[in-house]
């Protein structure tokens, strides 16, 4: 039997609105849950997805993508990457597991709440193949690192992250609770689809694509290559949704939502992929430095995108432009020292060759977050690790849950934003946290941070073996360093000399 | 006496922490409750100097002998350990 070409029946097909008799479009529709911010249904009909595909071909192209991810898992599950990769890596992949596996299912809700909410037929459309993306990438990346879990438990924290108050679970969860479990569809969009996956997946998944296949490890390469090509079709629901909303007069409102989003993603990616790229991966791995990457992809692309919609450039930007040069330096550090609280082992990245890297790459890097790190090798030489782990709880940002932190050493610039609301203060990292509150106090204040919670009483004992107990962090499963302190060696008789420039 | 929880921000730290310290306590006192989670650990001993206190925003350090409870200092207040000559 012949068939119709896709494009002779598409828009046919694709036109699922219509008038309710028994209900009221509003009872059908409620703005909370569309977000539709009064723009009426046949506003939206102009909503054109830019990229087309029917069940049948979407099936036939996720079961070869599959097919061929399996099997490259298949081909290497007895080569040795477990046992030759660098600490390093492995930490890289146990982070990455624990911190995205279970937020693709919340990004699987997230897709189904556009599935029926978006008021755009075309947007339900990419949204029920963009659900079933994401409940693919959630299995994957449970499958693919339970093969690990015999060897290391810390590998078991791939589920088992979201299902814990362990801090950087908590800021994983207050940040994807925010940006599209507890919004609203055409706020899904802008926020998960445009701003988070348009300006940030790609970060995460093509640079640690290139990382993988660098380190040798062609499982997780193709795993995360695989998941990229279905990232960059559904990234792009929010474009036209956010053309409906800047033609119906709404882009006050549409610029809100991205200025928030792109806000908390920069945390989460700092915390995240800066540590993995300037620190973790070995030295001879690295292509480009976490900074010359949030150049290229989040000024030099990213920031056309937003131009190019007709939204501007959010308020902050240069101020977060900045920040590249120091905070996820800063975030480093505190994982590192914090150790025992996650469940990876964070590489120090800390040999004279790194140092000379990073100064390179962060001119003044020795002179701030060098000088930090001087006491710790020299504690570490002069056996006395005690004094490289925590006796006290770094305080949190209220927004990002993130440890306040900034610039040490002689450019010291550390400093608290906090905000009196309704009887409580608040404490931020930045005035981009603190702005982010403001905008919508009710949503935010009853959140307690993890350092809230210690001072309710809630962690017992208050100690360090109290808040493991509470993070669910079981022996075997804490954080140490990832090089078991090798690196330090190269210190021991030969202080670290600067490279003369 | 009464358990009061301050956030330090040390000079030359990177991060604020969580300080416990008591209303009895005079400002060395609380000085080096601070210094013990920075001081030897992430940021170099100054010897000859010592850590003086100020709340964040002020220019002036608060007497050295002067006790938590008899300052207006808020629980939760970020205060600032500045290494001075005296
Ligand atoms: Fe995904
Ligand atoms: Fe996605």
């Amino acid at each position: 039997m012949a068939l119709l070409e896709r494009s002779e029946w598409y828009d046919i097909a694709r036109a699922t609105n219509w008038t309710p008799k028994y209900v009221t479009d509003s009872e059908l529709f409620p703005d909370d849950m569309t977000g539709a911010k009064g723009v009426p249904m046949e506003k939206w009909e102009v909503y054109d997805e830019p990229y087309k595909t029917s069940y049948p071909e979407y099936v036939r192209i996720q079961r070869e993508k599959d097919a061929g991810a399996y099997s490259v898992k298949a081909a290497l599950e007895r080569s040795q990457m477990f046992e030759d990769a660098d600490p390093g890596w492995l930490s890289i992949l146990k982070a990455h597991y624990g911190a995205i596996a279970l937020g693709e299912y919340a990004a699987m809700s997230a897709e189904a709440r556009m599935v029926r909410f978006g008021r755009a037929p075309g947007m339900r459309n990419m949204a029920t193949f963009g659900m079933l993306d994401e409940n693919r990438h959630a299995q994957l990346q449970l499958y693919f690192p339970h093969e690990h879990c015999k060897k290391d438990r810390q590998f078991d924290w791939a589920h088992k992250a979201y299902h814990s108050n362990e801090w950087g679970a908590i800021a994983a969860r207050h940040t994807f609770d925010d940006l599209f479990m507890a919004r609203s569809a055409t706020d899904i969009a802008v926020m998960l689809t445009f701003a988070f996956e348009t300006g940030f997946t790609n970060m995460q998944f093509l640079g640690l694509a290139a990382d993988a296949a660098e380190a040798g490890d062609y499982t997780f390469s193709s795993l995360i290559s695989s998941i990229q090509t279905d990232e960059s079709r559904h990234a792009q629901i929010g474009g036209p949704a956010l053309q409906v909303l800047i033609s119906n007069g709404r882009k006050e409102e549409a610029q809100k939502l991205v200025d928030i989003a792109i806000a908390r993603a920069w945390r989460i990616f700092g915390v995240l992929t800066g540590p993995a790229m300037d620190y973790y991966t070995p030295l001879t791995h690295r292509k480009q430095s976490f900074k010359e990457f949030m150049q290229e992809w989040i000024v030099g692309q990213f920031e056309r995108s937003l131009i190019d919609l007709g939204l501007d450039l959010p308020w902050y930007w240069d101020q977060m432009v900045n920040e590249f040069d120091y905070q996820h330096h800063a975030y480093h550090l505190g994982v590192w020292f914090w150790r025992p609280t996650v469940w990876w082992n964070p590489a120090a990245g800390m040999t004279p060759d790194c140092r000379d890297w990073l100064e390179e790459k962060y001119p003044g890097w020795n002179d701030t977050f060098g000088k930090c790190w001087d006491v710790i090798i020299e504690n570490l030489l002069a056996g006395k690790p005690e004094l490289t782990v925590p006796e006290t709880l770094p305080v949190v940002c209220n927004m990002s849950q993130l440890p306040i932190c900034a610039v040490p050493g002689k450019g010291w610039n550390v400093k608290d934003h906090p905000l009196d609301y309704k009887g409580r203060t608040y404490h931020f990292n930045s005035e981009i946290d603190r702005w982010i509150f403001q905008q919508d106090p009710v949503r935010y204040r009853d959140h307690m941070t993890l350092v809230d919670r210690f001072l309710a009483g809630q962690i017992q004992p208050m100690n360090l073996m109290g808040a493991l107990q509470y993070m669910s962090l079981a022996p075997g499963e804490i954080g140490d360093d990832a090089h078991k302190y090798a690196w330090v060696e190269q210190y021991r008789n030969n202080p670290y000399q600067r490279k003369a420039a | 006496m009464a358990l009061f929880p301050l956030i330090s921000n040390f000079q030359n730290d990177f991060v604020l922490q969580l300080l416990p310290v008591d209303t009895e306590n005079t400002m060395d006192e609380v000085a080096a409750a601070a210094a013990y989670h920075s001081v030897g650990r992430r940021v170099a001993a100054q010897p000859g100097k010592v850590v003086r206190v100020r709340r964040q925003g002020a220019s002036d350090f608060i007497p050295r002998d002067k006790r938590l409870g008899e300052t207006d200092i808020k629980p939760m207040e970020c205060i600032e350990f500045i290494f001075a000559d005296s």
